[in-house]
């Protein structure tokens, strides 16, 4: 199994999402595993092994109850000032610049060799992409979302957030500027941080199901739950209580994952996405 | 001129337009005629009192009465007379207008202002100069994508290119109001762009429609300055929307295009929330009203900015797509070239010209978003510390943005722990007193504040300072929903009572009683107040001065119902003087004007998006030959 999410923009909320699957499905006793391909971020998680991942894998390998691993995000890039980079690939770092760029299939071909490991190892893989997946201008570049789709066939699911408002623009045009052989794969799309009464979406959600084929997951609450941030712009503050702090973000996971499939959050449809 | 002159800009149809006043008024343009063509007259004090660069030479129009509703309205008087309006004209204060009235008035050897020839030239000057005016409305993405300061941007540039612009928001939920010199209630950030577009008195047309939200998914609805009712979201877009709603946009829209050369509109949200298009007088519903063509403003920094793009556009269904003519990639953080690719990708698809790179720019601007509320913000070296009480129903904290001049830590709060430390304590306005007033006790907040009276300077604003009182009395349930009478903070003795429903909204301008310095700010609430305190300002009214807050000095206790009372340096020193090593602090910054702050940064918003943006373009799509 496995299956990507998606999101419109960043901070749109695909960590916390690809975490409560990952939670659904470890409930349900499947073995399941974060994934995410690169991940630009000043702010990384140590391994056991003294590897640095980014923190929103390592949140996503708590709550699948398994140890944050290097191979969970084999890419890390860190910011380092003034146009340079700090690429670390497999624990190993370089510097790269606009100047002189990573050897993007080099790298590439390191992702998915970690993306098996993990597929040889466990039942199911939950990536999560990176920023938008319809940057124009980074398309060719791009490893974490339409990169890694392509070059595993992984089918995903796209996260829109409500709060800011076009949220269905957001969802219809990402899906208009996926590149052609990879659009087939966007199979549904959630609704996040939605506030009142559901029934005030009426017909536009059907709209953009017919628009897109995609199929609709339903909507998760607003939380006022604190996670780990994806990136320095969701910065999400709220609640968070536990004898640990890892105890405190599981506890987190578990309420938002029922008030979401009360709220009519369909896991089931993710699994079947998963599945094809 | 002075006293006259200046009740005249306050009050226009009262005291220059009555019919007994005729006589008054031919004495004064007599005067005019004899003295000549002036132009800008920049030696009143009261200059410029309608917009930057107003012609003069006609203080008292030479018009008058013209009858004529393009220009001023008739308005019944509440003896029930009628009255020719002038408040909303500018005509004579265009230059070409008054240069041209004044030149063909001499030409014609016109001493006396009856002669009926009079009446000619205006026919003539209408002809040549007076055209509806054209209208450009700004979309947005998403909220926050940057429309609102957009639009002040456009109102600067074309105010600069010497046109005479309007902002305009048909709907505008905020919880950010402001008062107009005529007394009524629209959005500040209205205010904000009349003033990038140079003009000294917003008026209600500009925001027609003010939602302020009062909880529970209901709003109260103000039209026009003055409160409508209340509305939920399923009546709001059922009724008021289709019914009286759609009319008012029109209204107003086309009353500012007879006044106006530009009318620069603001969407409100995103055009492309489809589930509501069809009940929208917010975003397209209101561009087909006024026939404007549209720009679409994305905020680049979340990222998915060219999917927002594509996806708002191709939302918007076919026929009401053509009007979207230009698209502005706004707030890029880093190398703006690196985006033109993706920008040059997205005309290509769109058919739709980027007609703006703006990158991000630092200002210093009243904010409108909840943002502004999240952090702590600090000026200088920060070192005076002042904490906001955080209320849920806050309102106008724009109050709270004039601090940010000083050497300030600024920080909202809504914990009592987190009030240690405090250098003062500022409590501010809110929707609703009563209940504000239940959280901070519920939270032990009241308490908090208590054992810091005495110690640190604390002010109360409008709510804040409803609060600071002995007692809230509510016997018809007007604030909250229930009758019931309250206790309040007890740092003064004043009593507020809510005995009927009526809103107070009032433009004040005084003096602070202690120093003699100068004080602006408006007034907006219910509830009137029994003030047995000390008062801390005086206020001038038509009717004579009055005083206004209330104060302890020793007990370091402050209180008033102005909003913006921060703005003018004399009480905002006045009030930081009284933290502990205030004075210290103080003297090592300027005092100064918040309103010049806002100026300059007006300034440096226009000239970046003049640079950024392909200006002959906008004025091509403004329909605007160069
Ligand atoms: S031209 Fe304007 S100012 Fe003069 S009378 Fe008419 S409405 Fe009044």
């Amino acid at each position: 199994m496995k299956v990507m999410f998606l999101g419109t923009s960043s901070g749109a909320g695909k960590t916390t999402v690809a975490a409560l699957y990952c939670r659904y499905l470890h409930k349900k006793g499947i073995s399941v595993v974060p994934f995410k391909a690169s991940n630009l971020s000043n702010s990384a998680f140590i391994t056991k092994d003294g590897y640095e991942i980014g923190m929103g894998q390592a949140f996503q390998a708590w709550v699948s109850g398994v140890e944050p691993s290097n191979d969970m995000n084999p890419v890390l890039l860190k910011p380092s000032g003034n146009g340079f980079i700090q690429l670390i690939v497999n624990g190993e770092a370089q510097t790269v610049s606009d100047a002189d760029p990573m050897d993007r299939k080099a790298v590439m071909k390191k992702a998915c060799e970690a993306f098996d490991r993990l597929s040889y190892k466990y039942d199911a893989v939950v990536c999560e992409g990176s920023g938008s997946p319809a940057e124009l201008n980074l398309l060719d570049k791009d490893l974490a979302n339409t990169g890694m789709m392509r070059e595993r066939r992984i089918p995903a699911v796209l996260v829109g957030d409500i709060e800011r408002g076009g949220v269905f623009a957001a969802l219809y045009g990402t899906w208009l500027l996926m590149p052609e052989d990879v659009r087939p794969l966007l199979k549904g799309f959630i609704i996040n941080r939605f506030r009142g009464d559901p029934t005030i979406l009426g017909d536009a959600v059907d709209k953009i199901k017919e628009l897109t084929g995609m199929e609709f997951i339903g909507t998760i609450p607003y939380a006022y739950l604190r996670f780990p941030e994806e990136d320095s712009l969701s910065e999400s503050g709220g609640k968070l209580e536990g004898p640990t702090l890892i105890d405190a973000f599981i506890g987190n996971a578990d309420s938002l994952l029922e008030t979401a499939e009360d709220y009519g959050l369909d896991l089931k449809k993710i699994e079947d996405i998963s599945s094809s | 001129m002075t006293a006259i002159h200046k009740m005249q800009s306050y009050y226009p149809n009262i005291m220059m337009h009555l019919p007994d006043n005729m006589d008054n008024i031919t004495k004064k343009v007599r005067e005019e005629i004899e003295r000549g063509w002036i132009g800008p007259d920049k030696s009143c004090p009261y200059h410029p009192c309608h917009f930057t660069g107003q012609d003069c030479t006609f203080c008292y129009c030479p018009f008058y009465p013209c009858m004529d509703e393009d220009l001023g309205t008739s308005i019944r008087s509440k003896r029930g007379s009628d009255i020719w309006d002038c408040s909303y004209c500018l005509f004579i204060h265009r230059q070409e207008v008054g240069k041209y009235a004044m030149s063909e008035i001499k030409r014609m050897g016109i001493s006396d202002p009856k002669d009926p020839r009079i009446r000619d030239i205006l026919t003539e000057a209408k002809a040549r100069f007076h055209r509806k005016g054209k209208t450009i409305m700004v979309l947005g993405a998403t909220s926050d994508a940057g429309k609102s300061i957009a639009v002040a941007a456009l109102c600067r540039i074309l105010h600069r290119k010497g046109y005479l612009v309007a902002p305009f928001k048909s709907q505008n939920m905020s919880l950010n109001s402001k008062v107009t010199r005529k007394g009524f209630e629209i959005a500040m950030i209205q205010t904000l762009q009349s003033k990038a577009a140079g003009l000294k008195n917003p008026d209600q047309y500009m925001n027609p429609i003010l939602l302020k939200p009062k909880g529970d998914a209901v709003s109260q609805v103000i039209v026009k300055g003055e409160p409508y009712g209340d509305y939920n979201v399923k009546d709001y877009y059922g009724k008021f929307v289709p019914g009286p709603g759609t009319e008012i946009v029109r209204g107003t829209v086309g009353f500012l295009k007879n006044r106006y050369d530009v009318v620069v509109m603001e969407g409100a949200g995103s055009p492309a929330e489809i589930n509501i298009y069809n009940r929208d007088i917010a975003n397209i519903g209101a561009a087909k009203i006024a026939d404007a063509p549209c720009l679409l403003v994305v905020n680049v920094e979340w990222g998915g900015a060219f999917a927002y793009a594509v996806g708002t556009i191709n939302l918007i269904p076919e026929e009401d797509r053509k009007r979207i003519k230009g698209i502005i990639l706004n707030n890029i953080r880093g190398d703006v070239s690196k985006i033109a690719p993706g920008a040059k990708e997205v005309e290509r698809i769109l058919g739709i010209p980027v007609i703006g790179l703006v990158p991000h720019i630092e200002l210093e601007l009243p904010q409108e978003d909840s943002e502004a509320l999240r952090d702590m913000k600090s000026k200088g070296s920060g070192n005076m510390k002042i904490s906001v009480i955080r209320l849920p129903r806050i309102s106008n904290f724009t109050d709270i943005d004039p601090l940010y001049l000083e050497d300030t830590t600024v920080k909202f709060i809504t914990e009592p722990e987190e009030l240690a430390g405090s250098g003062a304590i500022i409590i501010p306005g809110t929707k609703n007193t009563v209940e504000d007033l239940m959280w901070m006790k519920e939270k032990g907040l009241d308490k908090a504040i208590l054992e810091q009276r005495g110690r640190v300077p604390i002010l109360g604003i409008c709510g804040g300072y409803q609060m600071m009182g002995r007692s809230l009395e509510d016997p018809n349930g007007i604030e909250c929903g229930r009758p019931g009478t309250y206790e309040g903070l007890g740092l003064f003795d004043n009593v507020t009572r809510w005995g009927e429903y009526k809103k107070r909204t009032v433009l004040d301008e005084g003096v602070l009683l202690k120093t003699g310095g100068p004080v602006t700010g408006y007034e907006i609430h219910m509830g009137i107040s029994e003030i047995v305190e000390k008062p801390l300002f005086s206020i001038e009214r038509f009717t004579g001065n009055e005083t206004e807050g209330s104060v302890r000095e020793k007990e370091m206790l402050f209180g008033t119902y102005l909003h913006g009372v921060l703005e003018k340096p004399s009480f905002r020193r006045f009030f930081l003087s009284f933290v502990k090593g205030g004075e210290n602090i103080l003297s090592t910054s300027e005092p100064r004007d918040y309103d010049d702050l806002v100026e300059e940064n007006l300034e440096k918003l226009a000239s970046a998006f003049e640079k950024s943006m392909d200006v002959g373009k906008l004025m091509e799509i403004l329909g605007e030959e160069q």
